[in-house]
């Protein structure tokens, strides 16, 4: 394919990374006053705000509320100025609405849910700029906003989107990346076991790569995950400061 | 025990503060809240603002397309102001279309743009009846606390100072535009129009930026408009208790004063913005 190489012979990237690394990541929790739990962060130039409310009382329909665990409700938009090209239609279409249920399945599977029967959790992701990976750094604003609001979790979920290019897996991929015909999979995993959470792939890849690509994958998850926990306990600290006194 | 008398008899609670000239917060009664701007964080627009009144957070984003003018003002181009209040910024929005509050603000927002004219729409014309510029401006609440109308033509504002439009030629043969990124102009500002919000408590007592508790026991809400030539852009007050003529005067002064401080503001942060680059 004619155009831009997407690694060069001396293995960097269109943006100058190596295969394996991670674009930088900044966050920070609590930063918004009206939601219980809130958090932003950036991956490169993709930039996410995510918004946590509850537990509390379902709203709407009290028959949607399960008796023993928590409804999560996510919801995933894009702001209109967040693309190149201005985004017509911020929420409500088809892509949209699978992201939002793939947020919801994802942390379904982390939040301990089964604390908060009769009630509901709402998490709400916008992303600002989009520079791809948008799905992973939704995922991981919202861990942060999640442990924010004091909601329990069984892990901290990180996510990574990985790609295959020349026979090399490149983790963490940017929207030129995305968008060059390479083949990606999205993984959003529990750490500390090891644990899957969503996995989510819609290319062409021969089987033999899966192993390679979803290690790498795992490995740049761990590597999410490390930058989460710094960040945390960053913010804990200032937290303990200002009511220390 | 003033958080219990706080949840059980709000409006007391308040007004024991207000008895004494103040506010809740510590503010005084024509005391706005630490206003705080960033320009030009979001690269993919073509001119972003964010502002923080206290804790009410407000983006707007700006992106320019091209289209053909109107049938009726061919040497014209156009803006297109859109507010969106969406669940994330507050408990009180659900997910779904636009709200009455939201639809309400967009077209406060498209008045103050077409009555201060911020812009002169005849800069955004490339080619008389065949080409001009639309601008498309976002403004997106993040958090919620009252006084979103301010914010609002704050960022618009500084988000309009902040736009660079590409340099447009239209290829004589082929008829078709082309755009060069590389060139990029600023837009040019003609006025600049600061919004003032006041509510009225108990029919009597005028307080200056309303938090969000504050609007919802409020007897009465006023929003002025006003630019640097002090005059009058916009006046808001949607019913409530009545005002006498000189309340109203206080309120235009407390405006104009008002705008001079935002529009130094706006001014001292392009400045850092551009010595910086």
């Amino acid at each position: 394919m004619a155009g831009l190489e997407l690694l060069s012979d001396q293995g960097y990237r269109l943006d100058g990374r190596k295969a394996a690394e991670l674009r930088k990541v900044q966050a920070r929790m609590g930063v918004f006053a009206q939601a219980d739990g809130s958090a932003y962060l950036e991956q490169g130039n993709t930039k996410a705000l995510a918004v946590v409310y509850g537990p509390h009382e379902m709203r709407g329909s009290r028959s949607r509320a399960l008796h023993d665990r928590a409804v999560i409700n996510c919801q995933y938009s894009m702001a209109t100025f967040s693309t190149a090209e201005r985004k017509r239609r911020p929420h409500g279409d088809r892509k949209s609405t699978e992201m939002s249920l793939h947020l919801k399945q994802t942390f379904e599977a982390a939040v301990m849910t089964q604390l908060f029967p009769r009630s509901q959790i709402d998490i709400y992701v916008k992303i600002l700029q989009s520079d791809g990976g948008n799905y992973s750094v939704c995922v991981n604003a919202a861990t942060l906003a999640v442990i924010n609001a004091g909601i329990p979790m069984r892990d901290y979920v990180c996510a990574c989107t990985v790609g295959f290019v020349d026979e090399t897996p490149l983790a963490d991929l940017c929207y030129a990346e995305e968008s060059g015909g390479v083949s990606s999979l999205a993984l959003a995993l529990l750490p500390r076991g090891g644990q899957i959470a969503l996995l989510q792939m819609d290319a062409r890849l021969h089987q033999d790569h899966l192993e390679s690509l979803i290690e790498a994958a795992m490995t740049a998850c761990k590597g999410v995950s490390k930058v989460l926990d710094e960040v945390v306990r960053q913010h804990l600290q200032e937290a303990s400061v200002l009511t220390r006194e | 025990m003033a958080a219990g008398f706080k949840t059980a008899e709000p409006l007391e609670y308040h007004r024991s503060f207000l008895k004494e000239n103040c506010r809740p917060d510590g503010r005084e009664l024509s005391e706005f809240r630490t206003t705080t701007l960033n320009i030009g964080s979001i690269t993919t627009a073509d001119g972003s603002a964010l502002v923080k009144m206290g804790n009410t957070t407000i983006i707007c984003g700006i992106k320019a397309e091209l289209a053909n003018p109107t049938v009726d003002a061919p040497g014209k181009g156009y803006i297109v102001p859109n507010v969106d209040l969406p669940p994330l910024c507050s408990s009180r929005f659900r997910p779904g279309p636009p709200g009455e509050q939201a639809q309400a603000a967009s077209q406060f927002i498209a008045d103050v743009i077409e009555s201060s004219e911020v812009i002169e729409t005849e800069d955004l014309c490339i080619d008389r009846g065949k080409l001009c510029w639309v601008l498309y401006c976002d403004i997106m609440c993040l958090d919620y606390d009252g006084n979103i109308l301010d914010a609002a033509v704050v960022a618009l504002l500084a988000a309009l100072r902040n736009t660079q439009l590409p340099e447009v030629t239209v290829n004589k043969e082929t008829s078709t535009p082309e755009v060069n990124f590389e060139k990029r102009h600023r837009l040019h500002i003609h006025k600049h129009p600061v919004g003032t919000s006041f509510c009225v408590f108990d029919d009597s007592v005028l307080i200056v930026d309303p938090t969000a508790e504050e609007e919802s026991l409020s007897t009465a809400q006023l929003t002025v408009v006003t630019d640097e030539d002090d005059r009058l852009c916009s006046l808001h007050k949607p019913g409530g208790s009545s005002m006498s003529g000189e309340k109203l005067q206080e309120c235009i002064n407390r405006a104009t004063a008002r705008q001079r401080e935002i529009q130094k503001l706006i001014e001292k942060v392009t400045h850092s913005v551009t010595t910086a680059q």
